[in-house]
């Protein structure tokens, strides 16, 4: 499999059966696609069509039943646990529905948690990212003292610390209301334009419109342009 | 790195606070139990020892009846139920190997308020025997004369030359010629008479309650003891080795230790079945979280680490109250204990000590880590896609 140059993720022939006893879920079917470096892609489609499914898979936090992945040339749909999350840490940034704060970590503590188990020091790029986020002012506050809005603002800032290839958001907007969304939205596309390359799963249409292109999942298939 | 992960740990632990507390007051009585015991130990062995050594006798000649009896009579001062004849104390002191052997007969009167006045007849032979005695004044020599054990003076305020009435006995009366230096044993409160004096008062002429006897060399015990009991007088004796004695109350009092040690174990490991289960509570309600650290990029060691790290804060925490409170209770125990033992020395029996606490800590340190391994590895096992859920 030849690379090209811009492409950060490249998937082939994706497949993901989930086992509960007797019973197969095939929640992704033969999916292939590639995205390009600085792109801003959404995933859509129904619920349970297979959308976190590939988010994880993306993510090295699951392996394919079969098919590849690679991500900026590296193929990571075999690696073992220790180098997944090396991935992990080093090329991917994750932001989850309900924020996933640690509670007993200050916002800046959470902000710097991956550069802690990345074994890297970054304090300057933290208030860097606190500023970038607008929430300088708060840096020393739990969790609970922020709103919803605020606290997915940190979220963004976390996934960001470690400079990944790759953001990654399940339903960032899943949580929040309209204001705190375009809010959100906004900062999605400001980092996009400053050249990130940004997945977003996502009901909210809005966002999935702010994208340059929407991959629409159904039934664990790829609909093609065409199809839709 | 550490330090965000001990105040995760730290943070954690107070994330449900009633139930760490129940964990920790578990854990904290069993080292509590376990540090209490230790000191315990510690504390008998060494107070026996001083016993011992207080006593300066290598062996104890005592009237035949139970031997254990008679020398827990001899070390801690009552009446006795039968007496030796004066004349064997020739054939102990010509036994060889005998270095010293001095006479003694005690006797305990009670006062009206229950105090025991405890009297000694004893030669100047006795001076090579306790050779810890520092005495101001002189030792008795006549009729009347006393030397008195430094508790004893306290008590009652007698100084050097003053004359007193006999407590608990009517008409005698008693002139201090000389003052013990504290001993921290029985002799403190003991009077010293002359043996005639106190064989004359208490009506026993010719007649001693105990032989301490000191070897010339220590070693020699079974000989000097096989020489002893060969004697004419032999029969009429009984020939009590002070180290074998030492053993045969420690042995009975070892029913004792082995009961509260069990019970110490027992509790330990109840309370390391506590903490692994309020661990794997934490552990099962934080799935989603430690998913997220999972995605974020802390590997499997560095979850496990940080529950382990978690278990053994809980564990040590509980292990520093445990020993303050063993600390705190140690009076306590050593009343509840001193009423139920069968021998036991003037020293204190339950002394709380730095090294032992440490080492109970350590204890405590190295269970905890045990008792953190189901827990830590459940958790480290947790996939990161859970973070998704
Ligand atoms: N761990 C799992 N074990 C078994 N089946 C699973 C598991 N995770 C997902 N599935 C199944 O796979 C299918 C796809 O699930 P997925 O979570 O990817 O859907 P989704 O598109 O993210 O849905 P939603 O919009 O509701 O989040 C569903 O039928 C789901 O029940
Ligand atoms: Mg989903």
């Amino acid at each position: 499999m030849k690379s090209v140059d811009n492409v950060v993720l490249r998937a082939e022939s994706l497949t993901k059966i989930y086992r509960r006893g007797v019973e197969e879920v095939r929640a992704l079917d033969g999916v292939t696609f590639s995205i390009e470096e600085g792109e801003f892609v959404s995933i859509v489609g129904q619920s349970g069509s297979g959308k976190t499914t590939l988010l994880n898979l993306i993510g090295c936090m699951d392996t394919p039943t079969s098919g590849t992945i690679e991500i900026d040339g590296h193929e990571t749909s075999r690696l073992s646990d220790r180098q997944s999350t090396r991935l992990r840490s080093e090329k991917i940034g994750f932001v989850f529905q309900h924020f996933g704060l640690i509670p007993t970590l200050s916002v800046e503590e959470n902000i710097m948690l991956p550069t802690l188990f990345a074994r890297r020091a970054a304090k300057g790029k933290a208030s860097e990212l606190l500023e970038q986020v607008g929430l300088s002012h708060r840096h020393k506050h739990r969790p609970h003292e922020l709103s919803g809005g605020e606290m997915q603002r940190v979220a963004i800032a976390r996934a960001l610390i470690n400079s990944p290839a790759l953001l990654l958001a399940d339903e960032p907007t899943g949580n929040l209301d309209s204001t705190n969304g375009e809010a959100i939205l906004r900062l999605f596309t400001d980092l996009n334009r400053a050249g990130l390359t940004i997945i977003v799963v996502t009901h909210n249409p809005a966002l999935a419109d702010a994208a340059h292109r929407q991959l629409n999942l159904q039934d664990g298939h790829l609909l093609l342009e065409s199809q839709l | 790195m550490l330090v965000t992960l001990l105040k995760m740990a730290w943070r954690n632990l107070f994330r449900r606070r009633l139930r760490t507390v129940l964990t920790l007051a578990g854990v904290s009585v069993a080292v509590a139990a376990l540090c209490s015991l230790l000191s315990f130990q510690q504390g008998y062995q060494n107070g026996m020892k001083g016993e011992l050594e207080r006593l300066g006798a290598h062996v104890l000649v005592v009237p035949k009846g139970c031997p254990y009896d008679a020398a827990s009579i001899a070390l801690h001062g009552a009446s006795w139920p039968c007496y030796l004849k004066e004349a064997y104390l020739t054939q102990v002191k010509r036994t060889e190997g005998v270095q010293t052997a001095a006479p003694v007969l005690m006797n305990a009167n009670y006062t009206e308020s229950g105090e025991a006045i405890v009297t000694l007849g004893v030669t100047p032979e006795i001076l090579a025997v306790k050779k810890n005695w520092l005495i101001a004044g002189a030792f008795p020599t006549s009729n009347g004369e006393v030397l008195v054990g430094s508790a004893f003076a306290k008590k009652h305020n007698l100084v050097i030359g003053q004359t007193f009435d006999l407590p608990g006995s009517a008409g005698i009366s008693l002139k201090v010629c000389g003052t013990l230096a504290p001993t921290q044993g029985a002799d403190d409160t003991y009077l010293h008479l002359t043996l005639a004096d106190a064989q004359r008062l208490m009506k026993r002429p010719g007649e001693l309650t105990h032989i301490l006897v000191r070897l010339s060399d220590p070693n020699e015990m079974e000989g000097v003891v096989g020489a002893l009991r060969a004697c004419e007088a032999g029969m009429e004796m009984n020939i009590v080795p002070l180290s074998h004695l030492f053993n045969t109350i420690q042995e009975l009092v070892n029913s004792m230790r082995l009961l509260l040690g069990s019970v110490a174990l027992i509790a330990l490991f109840v309370a390391g079945a506590a903490v692994s289960n309020t661990v794997m509570m934490a552990v099962s309600e934080r799935v989603r979280e430690i998913g997220v650290l999972r995605a974020v990029g802390a590997s499997k060691g560095d979850v496990f680490a940080l529950i382990l790290l978690e278990t053994l804060m809980l564990c040590l925490i509980a292990g520093v109250i445990g020993c303050l409170a063993s600390a705190v209770f140690a009076p306590f125990i050593e009343f509840w204990l001193r009423n139920r033992l069968p021998f036991s020395p003037t020293d204190t029996l339950v002394k709380p000590s730095l090294t032992l606490s440490l080492f109970c800590l350590l204890l405590t340190g190295i269970f905890g880590a045990i008792a953190g391994m189901l827990p830590s590895w459940r958790a480290a096992k947790l996939v990161p896609a859970l973070s998704m859920k």
